[in-house]
């Protein structure tokens, strides 16, 4: 690493980023991990400059519902259902996660790899998050909604590009 | 790295739109600082949008002919989204002078005060890219056009308005870049 000094002291010396990725199970906010993964980090040797990525996933808390059943009649979530909902929701953020920690390894990025689960509104709790951990930038997906599907499904990215205090990088899929 | 040699790595090329306010020049200088490549070659591409004019030019009768007069420095393929106002002002030709220099003084203030940060980074290869019309429309039209890898921009510009959480072209940009868009945050 040092002969090649002279020549690597020209070229751009990346610093090692601290990135908070915002993750849900969409396809879009995987490919935006990916692009991070492969175009912010740099090929560093020793460990002490590994960039470093937090995964932030947020849960959206189950509500007590009350779930109509048909007509005239009402189900109220009981709290075998609850339990059941709350298993199933830790079952894919651990699926989630362990196809995220598959990625960064085949992607042998020079990385180290944080994750967090939250749980409540995912534009706060992320914004939260992105104020707890200073990273350098937040890293989030964007579904590419139009305007007015905007306005009625709110959009994450939206909110976080104009409430996070840190940097925000909005990456979109791929027009196909 | 260095073993393998005649590699050519692709591109690297990021854009940056600038408008001499601070925070697009405070964006620039992070840029460089934290999204260039350490692998693959830099390209960073400058892209200042002029302000339209509010006025339609007096003597010069032909469309074309106008347009080009405007933009005999720099690159002529791109034709600007130049629409006529719906009621501007009909100059002298001494006021019409005026204003165009006074545009290209700020084109020239704007560029310096860049060059000026991007001083201590020589390795990077910088183009410039101005173009007159609409910041919002530049910005998207030019990154498409160079192929851009990133666009990076301040969150306002000189229009900061306090409930503003983010400006309007910086919105813009976000929704219809056709690359990933990095905010940059006034500290």
């Amino acid at each position: 690493m040092e002969q090649a000094g002279a020549k690597g002291s020209e070229q751009a010396q990346e610093k090692a980023l601290k990135v908070m990725v915002a993750v849900d199970e969409s396809e879009g906010s995987l490919y935006a991990l990916s692009w991070g993964l492969d175009n912010l980090f740099s090929k560093a040797s020793s460990m002490a400059e590994w960039g470093e990525a937090v995964v932030v996933h947020v849960q959206q808390p189950f509500q007590n519902y009350v779930f109509p059943a048909g007509p005239g009649t009402a189900v109220y979530a009981t709290s075998a259902v609850m339990e059941s909902v709350k298993k199933a929701q830790q079952k894919n953020a651990e699926a989630l996660l362990a196809k995220i920690a598959h990625l960064c390894s085949e992607k042998h990025v020079s990385v180290r790899l944080k994750s967090m689960v939250l749980e409540g509104d995912p534009k706060e709790m992320i914004c939260q998050a992105a104020e707890q951990v200073h990273p350098d930038l937040l890293l989030i997906g964007s579904r590419g909604l139009g305007k007015i599907k905007r306005a009625f499904l709110g959009s994450v990215s939206d909110y976080c590009a104009h409430h996070a205090k840190c940097p925000v990088l909005i990456v979109k899929p791929p027009h196909k | 790295m260095e073993s393998s040699g005649g590699e050519a790595a692709a591109e690297w090329k990021v854009a940056v739109a600038i408008d001499g306010s601070d925070e697009s020049l405070h964006a620039l200088g992070w840029g460089l600082r934290n999204v260039l490549s350490s692998t693959a070659p830099n390209k960073l591409v400058l892209v200042y949008a002029r302000p339209p004019p509010p006025f339609m030019p007096t003597t010069d009768t032909s469309e074309s002919g106008g347009d080009r007069r405007r933009f005999h420095d720099f690159e002529t393929d791109f034709v600007p989204h130049l629409e006529l106002p719906d009621s501007g002002y009909l100059f002298t030709d001494e006021d019409v002078a005026t204003m165009e220099q006074y545009s290209q003084d700020l084109e020239k203030s704007v560029l310096a005060k860049a060059q000026a940060i991007l001083q201590p980074h020589e390795h990077v290869k910088v183009d410039t890219k101005v173009a007159t019309g609409d910041a919002r429309e530049v910005i998207c039209d030019t990154v498409e056009r160079i192929g851009a890898d990133m666009l990076v921009m301040g969150s306002h510009g000189y229009g900061f308005v306090k409930r503003a959480l983010l400006g309007s072209v910086s919105d813009y940009c976000v929704h219809h870049a056709k690359c990933p868009v990095l905010i940059v945050k006034r500290p």
